[in-house]
């Protein structure tokens, strides 16, 4: 299989373990990027391509069967003594692009907005970066941090700070603001309620043998998706029965 | 090794003219080790030229894209934009040695001349094992520690996030003070003691006999210690890239994020492709010659000290 | 101000700087100590990584960099003694022998990360070793030779003249008298040398990230990928999930680091009080 980076982690470790239960069975995980696992899997070169975006128009041709897999949202986060509680995308877009510049000007105290931003070969900046930033460039003066622990960690400690972290990192040393006010939650999420969010998906094309099935069902059963996928700070695709959606 | 009788019978002792007298399966079986001794010594040669070649090799094309004068003037580094200018990480570079050799050098410098002037033979026992052992920390452990402890320190000092300039520099500081302070004592070390009496005779205090007599008497070696040190603050990565912000932009402030050649390359190197990867090959060309650079002032300066004396 | 209070504050400021340097490695060592220690049991040494936050053990890392190491230590430790005997024993004062010490002086200071980048280039990619052991440790040992190859040529050329005079007297060739009497007497002093040249290898990072990988296998064969520990602990502390195993990764490393930096100076001691 191959594909996304964003996806590399789960389908790694998901690998490994379906590996061990199941001897014999070796599956070979590369991260290329999202694009090139759609191409590979149609190709046949792969047996999975995994995607962090949906399929263009000219992809929908290639007769892909598509499973999700989990969601990605992303939760942009302050310090906790920080009193602004809610933003707006564009404004999110403004403070990472370095035009706002002062918690004051969006209704905060007078204080200066450190940025912290992830470095370039992040899947979640990358994410970031589309859903949020469009056409916008991030301000170069942000401090690049290559870690989501990292973020979080910096962003805890210093009251101007936000950054941006998936939303399974979230602890209570930050908080996360509601964006289009919309409060990040795993509902809201599964819901399709909240802006910065995409859905990870596992791609295959036409017959697909039988080791390949038992694998995407190993990793969508509660032992993948509730321990690995919640470890790398994704929302399990299960969440959505959960929650009703 | 069954020996020729003739051999035994080389009379001169020690010198090597003696392998005339030799028997001629010795002679040939010495110039063959020899030869051998020599194609091993020629390997630092050839490690160095591969090194060049190689680099050299992979970075070149940066002549043609984005192009030399682009590359080594651009004002930009970034790579979703395709601007591969290394102005604002060389002066990144710039501005953390400064930093180091500002805090690193003194520090070291004192501590070489504690070690080699003032130290009893008990407390030089502790202080010079430390400075050894000092530089054996992994450069990891230093960027660990940095981030942990400097950082938060720094981001209370300057009211920023505390990634930058002067995080950086202090923690280059203490790397570098094993490099500085090991040479710098070898240089006091090497001034005769005739020189100290003589000052101490005349009535000079410990204090006049080091600032007055010793260190200019030292003066070339120390200079070469602080430029091996400013060598080692210029290569040095994974330190840096803990606790530098690693945003490629021209100096700000002590405190706001920067960039340097190595930093640059290390956080770039994981998903740069292309043009890209070639101008990381570039940064390190440019790295190799600063290093070969300043070896061969430190090798100037040495032959200059050795035609003084 | 008088002479004797300029003195007293100077030698004061001396003192303090070589307090400072001390206070620097050990408030370093403690920190590491401190947060580090409890994190170390059997099973975090022992057992491998798993999950997408490393939990678990370090295993598998260790084993990477003790492999790497003396694989290195292997390839170098040969050609750099060999070449310190051309040097310190044959080499006649010219051109070359300037090339040759330029050039050492070069290689030792290199940056690594341009030795990492080189690695990657000549043994990960033209010579097709991929990202492997084998790449790691012969990136490595360019990264040792000038540190082997320095500690050797000083350890034989203090081997005193007349040890030499009188194997020469006795009638032997000049590779009986290296091989058979300054070699053994310059042992220790070069053992010492390849010892501190592994504890270097040993905390090295951006050499082997770029030519051995990051991917966390038990290597077996030279051609296997591997994670060493500075690679690992450099992972976990830019990442900042799962910090604990950091702190235990860096003691553990220290320690190891330390052990080979003590054990060289522990041999040059005991030398020197055999000697003298």
């Amino acid at each position: 299989m191959s594909g996304s980076t964003t996806l590399l982690p789960i389908a790694e470790v998901a690998g490994e373990m379906y590996g061990e239960s199941h001897p014999g069975v070796s599956i070979l995980v590369s991260g290329m990027g999202s694009s090139a696992g759609i191409e590979s899997v149609s190709t046949g070169s792969s047996d999975i391509g995994t995607s962090s975006r949906e399929l263009k128009e000219a992809e929908y041709e290639l007769g892909l069967a598509d499973t999700p897999v989990a969601y990605d949202a992303i939760a942009v986060i302050v310090h906790p003594d920080n009193p602004v509680r809610e933003l707006t995308t564009l404004e999110i877009r403004s403070i990472f692009a370095g035009v706002i510049t002062n918690w004051s000007e969006l209704g905060g105290p007078d204080l200066e907005i450190g940025l912290v931003n992830r470095d370039e070969a992040s899947g979640t900046r990358e994410a970031f970066s589309k859903i949020v930033m469009g056409d916008a460039r991030f301000d170069l003066g942000a401090v690049i941090l290559p870690g989501t622990g990292q973020v979080r960690a910096v962003v805890s400690d210093i009251p101007g700070a936000v950054g941006y972290i998936s939303l399974g990192f979230v602890n209570d040393d930050v908080r996360a603001v509601a964006v289009d006010g919309i409060e990040p939650s795993e509902a809201a999420v599964v819901a399709g309620d909240y802006p910065i969010q995409r859905v990870l998906h596992f791609f295959t094309h036409g017959e697909v043998s039988e080791s390949t099935v038992a694998y995407i069902e190993y990793v969508l059963s509660p032992a993948v998706q509730d321990s690995v996928v919640r470890d790398a700070g994704f929302i399990p695709i299960t969440a959505k029965e959960v929650h009703g959606g | 090794m069954a020996e020729p009788l003739e051999t035994k019978r080389a009379p001169e002792a020690g010198a090597a003219r003696t392998l005339k007298m030799m028997s001629r399966a010795t002679y040939i079986q010495e110039a063959l080790l020899k030869n051998l001794f020599l194609t091993c010594a020629i390997a630092a040669v050839a490690g160095v030229a591969l090194i060049f070649f190689f680099v050299g090799f992979r970075g070149w094309p940066v002549i043609e894209d984005p192009g030399l004068a682009a590359f080594l003037f651009g004002s930009e580094w970034s790579s979703t934009l395709g601007k591969f200018g290394i102005g604002p990480l060389v002066t990144g570079t710039l501005v953390v040695t400064i930093g180091a050799l500002v805090f690193g050098a003194p520090l070291a410098i004192g501590t070489a001349i504690f070690l080699s002037e003032i130290a009893t033979p008990t407390v030089r026992g502790i202080v010079r094992p430390a400075v050894e052992l000092l530089a054996g920390v992994p450069s990891v452990v230093f960027g660990f520690f940095g981030l942990v402890i400097v950082r938060p320190f720094v981001a209370e000092l300057t009211g920023s996030m505390g990634f930058g300039p002067l995080t950086a520099s202090l923690i280059l500081a203490v790397m570098i003070v094993p490099t500085i302070a090991t040479l710098t004592e070898d240089a006091l070390r090497s001034v005769p003691p005739g020189i100290r009496e003589a000052s101490y005779a005349m009535g000079a205090t410990t204090w006049q006999t080091i600032y007055k007599v010793l260190v200019p008497a030292a003066k070339i070696g120390i200079f070469d210690a602080i430029i091996l040190g400013m060598g080692r603050a210029i290569g040095e990565t994974m330190a840096v890239v803990m606790v530098a912000g690693n945003a490629p932009q021209f100096f700000e402030g002590l405190g706001a994020p920067i960039a340097t050649i190595t930093s640059q390359i290390v956080i770039d190197m994981s998903y740069a492709s292309g043009t890209h990867r070639t101008a990381l090959f570039g940064l390190a060309i440019i790295l190799f010659i600063i290093s070969m650079g300043l070896v061969a002032i430190v090798r100037a300066l040495s032959r200059l000290n050795a035609k003084r004396s | 101000m008088d002479k004797r209070w300029t003195n007293r504050i100077a030698l004061g400021v001396l003192w303090l700087c070589g307090i400072t340097t001390v206070t620097i490695l050990g408030a370093v060592i403690l920190y590491v100590f401190v947060r580090g220690v409890g994190q170390i049991t059997p099973e975090f040494i022992f057992t491998k990584p798993h999950g997408v936050n490393a939990e678990g053990g370090i295993g598998p890392t260790i084993i990477a960099t003790m492999y790497v190491t003396g694989l290195s230590m292997l390839i170098v430790t040969p050609i750099a003694v060999l070449a310190a005997v051309y040097l310190a024993e044959y080499a006649v004062q010219g051109k070359l022998v300037d090339a040759i010490r330029f050039a050492a002086d070069t290689l030792a200071s290199v940056p690594s990360i341009v030795m990492g980048l080189f690695g990657f280039a000549l043994f990960v990619e033209v010579m097709g070793l991929g990202f492997s052991v084998l790449s790691g440790a012969l990136a490595l040992s360019f990264l040792m030779l000038p540190i082997v190859m320095r500690a050797t040529e000083e350890a034989i050329r203090a081997v005193p003249k007349y040890i030499r005079w009188g194997s020469y007297g006795l009638g032997a060739s000049k590779w009986q008298t290296v091989s058979r009497i300054v070699l053994p007497s310059a042992l220790p002093r070069i053992l010492t040398g390849i010892i501190l040249a592994m504890g270097r290898a040993v905390g090295e990072t951006a050499v082997v990230i770029f030519t051995m990988g990051q991917a966390v296998y038990l290597p077996i064969s030279p051609l296997d990928s591997g994670r060493s520990m500075t690679v690992h602990l450099y992972m976990l502390a830019m990442e900042g999930i799962n910090m604990d195993a950091a702190y235990g990764t860096a003691l553990l490393l220290m320690v190891m680091v330390l052990f080979f930096n003590l054990s060289a100076r522990w041999l040059a001691a005991r030398n020197r009080r055999l000697q003298g």
